[in-house]
């Protein structure tokens, strides 16, 4: 299959992905309970006035219309009004969405190296005294909660020692840096671990590859065989790996951007599921779902790149 | 090395010792910039800048610095000032009041005339989105005789109402510039506002940014130029680590936990401010078991609620011994409450025929709420009823406990004013529209009292009344009390004349910056 004909087809599965989406969320949405005037109008509000603010936005129709309205906006490009802060979500999401877009590839760049060096080492002898040290470090990593860690590096490192920010995004690109590099941090230390055991599984599994042991046959250094050989064809899970967490992350920067403060999508997704934002929910869950299309499709392209024996 | 070469290394040095320094100088830069902002770090949020819109406590918050009302309560005495109207006139009857309005202007320097008052308060008075128009109910119509003079007519005598007329969605709103663009648009972004600031930028969900107004009436105010950020930010855990780490300079609802560390820092102002908030169990009146009094009484006198104060807020609340705050104006001091006794309980208990019953405590996520739910449940574990804590989110719980779908819940309330009327209005009267906030707990003579209360003029009658209402509502159990919270607030030293009023108000205007 030539990679346009790919391409083509993953976009109508992004659209078939997304008519699903759109349907389930909205009925979730819909069937929990929650008014979402009566949180705009606050505790003391009358019977009458919640009534008219749900005429207001339609939200006393039955639900098949006003799932159809919403559709029928959505297919005109309109995502729908935020009912809390009148705004259109996607000027919302527009805003919220370089936060997060930031920390992830912030994240990215922390997690790499690491997980690169770390799995070479452990894989270089595996069962070796490094390997061992590596493996119950990242069980420890792994197994503490991100939350946690999130307000223990905020307490010591920017309360106590203030080397850093707690809060907020910064500005300019040096403020991003700085404002979010304990975020950044946390969320590494929980994600370098589950990259590593990936990527030192591969290794290891290709050491013994038919096509190393030709090469070893051929006469090539071991060294050269690593580096030649090995990596490039064991990074591909890991690759695959990282897409799916890059995805979730853009998704699931709720914890990290909660604890720091920090205005993302994250931060957007809380805040409007406890106002019940009907629209906003929608949105984001839409930006979610296209992003991990996206993602996935964007990883299968570099995976075809790097080895084109892959099939796409 | 060549020449070439070696310039090319200093260059590059050159540039990274220039990026570096750049990066340091932003970094560094940052709280020299913040001597002129004043930043407010709070749980709840603005969603609205149209000030009839929403009873929500960030919205509260956030309309008394954006438009000024007819009358002031000074942060100090507590007595009512004038403010946008320079006098008043009440006629003999008590029925006509002509308010005198002061030479003022909004923020965009147009005049504030007795059309806007009137505009203002009949928005809030009849327009079917408004939030909370009771403190108006008396009302029967408001016009401008002239420019300068408003007139207001009540249906009945109404001993609250120069008081209501201060609350926080009585701000006074630009007339012709709401017709203009139409209400939705007037108050989307940048509203014309009549308060000691206006926005200077508003980013829902994050911050909302204020610079004072230069052309609010109270000359001289906002005592700082300083522009004030309310930041929104759910966890307390964060709020307190914004504020050690000097991010903000005032902390609103800091947990009860963590009052004794903020206590001991040194920059830090750690107060427990008056208000008129009660925490109270709701008890749904409208199906078994609470439908039955003995039922009501017997779970009031299974609770300690000294002990409850003192685990919950370690000692910094006091015990609730009515069903109104302690706080508000005729608050019975004498009335000795509901004290625990457990075998009182077990024995009335065993007379409502209710042993045994499944008792459904809805609660929300925060810690308070779980730690009283979870008392509660140990409570009336020991005198037989089988309570079981149904976890919800405040969404849910609003839901659950307006259609009566719940035995019991413990919350907090508060009065936006020190007159007692809107607290029983909202929290006793059964046919006052809120059903006994939610508990439908109803009783004629109560209704009746309520009534009179705000007709009677002479504050010893009203106290009378007032009384009487508690003495009622207290024995029937119409809520469980609990304790009466302070606010409690930090603020950085560097601030000075700033607190939360108990009508939930920054005294900003007043606040000045140390340097």
């Amino acid at each position: 299959m030539n990679l346009l004909s790919l391409i083509a087809q993953r976009l109508l599965q992004l659209v078939g992905v997304l008519v699903g989406i759109t349907i389930v969320t909205f009925l979730l949405l819909h069937m929990a309970p929650g008014d979402p005037a009566r949180l705009l109008a606050g505790d003391r509000a009358s019977a009458e006035t919640i009534a008219a603010i749900r005429t207001q936005y339609g939200l006393d129709l039955p639900l098949w219309r006003q799932f159809l309205t919403y559709f029928l906006n959505l297919l005109g490009g309109d995502i729908g009004q935020s009912l809390r802060f009148q705004k259109p979500v996607s000027e919302l999401i527009g805003r919220f969405m370089w936060p997060t877009l930031f920390l992830t590839g912030y994240v990215v760049c922390l997690a790499v190296p690491p997980t690169v060096a770390l799995a070479i080492a452990s894989a270089r002898r595996p069962g070796g005294a490094a390997d061992q040290a590596i493996r119950v470090i990242g069980i420890a990593g792994l197994t503490i909660p991100v939350f946690w860690l999130a307000i223990m590096m905020s307490r010591f490192f920017g309360v106590s020692l203030g080397w850093f920010p707690v809060s907020g995004y910064g500005e300019g690109f040096t403020g991003h840096l700085y404002h979010l590099f304990l975020p950044a941090v946390s969320t590494s230390i929980w994600l370098v671990p589950v990259l590593t055991q990936s990527l030192r599984a591969a290794l290891i599994e290709k050491t013994t590859a038919d096509f190393a042991t030709a090469a070893r046959a051929q006469g090539a250094s071991e060294r050269e065989i690593f580096w030649r050989t090995i990596l490039p064809n064991a990074v591909l899970p890991t690759l695959n790996l990282l897409g799916v967490m890059v995805a979730f992350m853009i998704g699931g920067a709720i914890i990290v951007e909660t604890v720091y403060a920090v205005p993302g999508l994250g931060s957007l997704m809380i805040s409007a599921l406890l106002g019940r934002d009907y629209y906003v929910v929608q949105g984001l869950t839409l930006i979610f779902a296209a992003a991990t299309v996206l993602v996935t499709l964007t990883v299968d392209l570099l995976t075809a790149f790097i080895d084109p024996r892959v099939r796409l | 090395m060549g020449i070439l070469r070696k310039a090319r290394t200093l260059a590059l040095n050159a540039a990274l010792y220039g990026a570096v320094s750049v990066a340091f100088t932003s970094i560094v830069a940052a709280p020299a910039l913040a001597a002129e902002v004043i930043r407010i770090v709070s749980p709840y949020q603005t969603t609205t800048l149209d000030p009839m819109r929403s009873a929500a406590a960030g919205n509260i918050e956030t309309y008394g610095q954006l438009y000024a009302r007819l009358l002031l309560r000074n942060p100090v005495s507590g007595a009512l000032e004038p403010a946008l109207a320079e006098s008043w006139d009440v006629s003999a009857d008590g029925l006509t009041y002509t308010f005198h309005l002061r030479d003022a202007q909004f923020s965009d320097g147009s005049p504030i005339t007795a059309a806007d008052v009137a505009f203002s308060l009949d928005r809030i008075r009849s327009d079917k989105q408004s939030a909370y128009p009771a403190p108006l109910g008396a009302v029967e119509s408001t016009t401008a005789a002239d420019p300068k003079t408003v007139v207001i007519k009540l249906k009945s005598a109404f001993a609250p109402f120069l008081g209501n007329l201060e609350i926080w969605n009585m701000g006074i709103v630009s007339k012709s510039d709401v017709e203009k663009q139409g209400a939705e648009k007037a108050f989307s972004t940048a509203p014309v506002t009549s308060g000691p600031y206006a926005v200077k930028e508003w980013k829902p969900n994050e911050k909302l940014v204020l610079q004072p107004n230069a052309h609010y009436w109270r000359k001289g105010y906002p005592k700082s130029d300083a522009t004030v950020e309310l930041r929104e930010i759910a966890s307390p855990e964060t709020r307190a680590a914004m504020l050690k780490a000097g991010e903000v300079d005032v902390m609103r609802e800091v947990p009860w936990s963590q009052i004794d560390g903020l206590k001991t820092m040194e920059n830090i102002d750690m107060r427990l401010e008056p208000s008129t908030t009660i925490y109270m169990t709701l008890l749904n009146e409208k199906r078994e078991p609470f439908s039955n009094m003995k039922a009501r009484q017997a779970a009031a006198y299974a609770i300690d609620n000294k002990a409850m104060t003192k685990a919950i807020t370690r000692g910094y609340a006091e015990p609730a011994n009515t069903t109104l705050p302690g706080a508000v104006d005729f608050h019975d001091k004498d009335n000795p409450g509901i004290p625990v006794d457990t075998a009182k309980a077990k024995q009335l208990l065993a007379e409502s025929g209710m042993e045994g019953r499944e008792v459904k405590i809805l609660a929300t996520a925060g810690a308070t709420e779980q730690q009283m739910a979870l008392l509660l449940q140990a409570q009336w574990q020991a005198i037989g009823l089988k309570p079981v804590i149904v976890n919800v989110d405040s969404g849910a719980w609003w839901d659950a406990t307006g259609k009566g779908d719940y035995d019991a819940a413990a919350n907090w309330w508060y009065n936006e004013t020190p007159d007692p009327d809107l607290a029983v209005r909202w929290a006793l009267c059964g046919t006052c529209g809120s059903n006994s906030y939610n508990t439908f707990y109803s009783n004629a003579k109560v209704d009746e009292l309520v009534e009179q209360g705000t007709k009677e003029a002479d504050p010893v009658k009203r106290a009378g009344i007032y009384k009487e209402i508690q003495k009622i509502t207290t024995e029937e159990v119409s809520q469980i009390p609990l304790y009466y919270a302070p606010n409690a607030v930090a603020y950085s030293k560097r601030l000075s004349g700033i607190k939360l009023t108990p009508s939930l108000q920054w005294t900003l205007e007043d606040t000045t910056i140390s340097k």
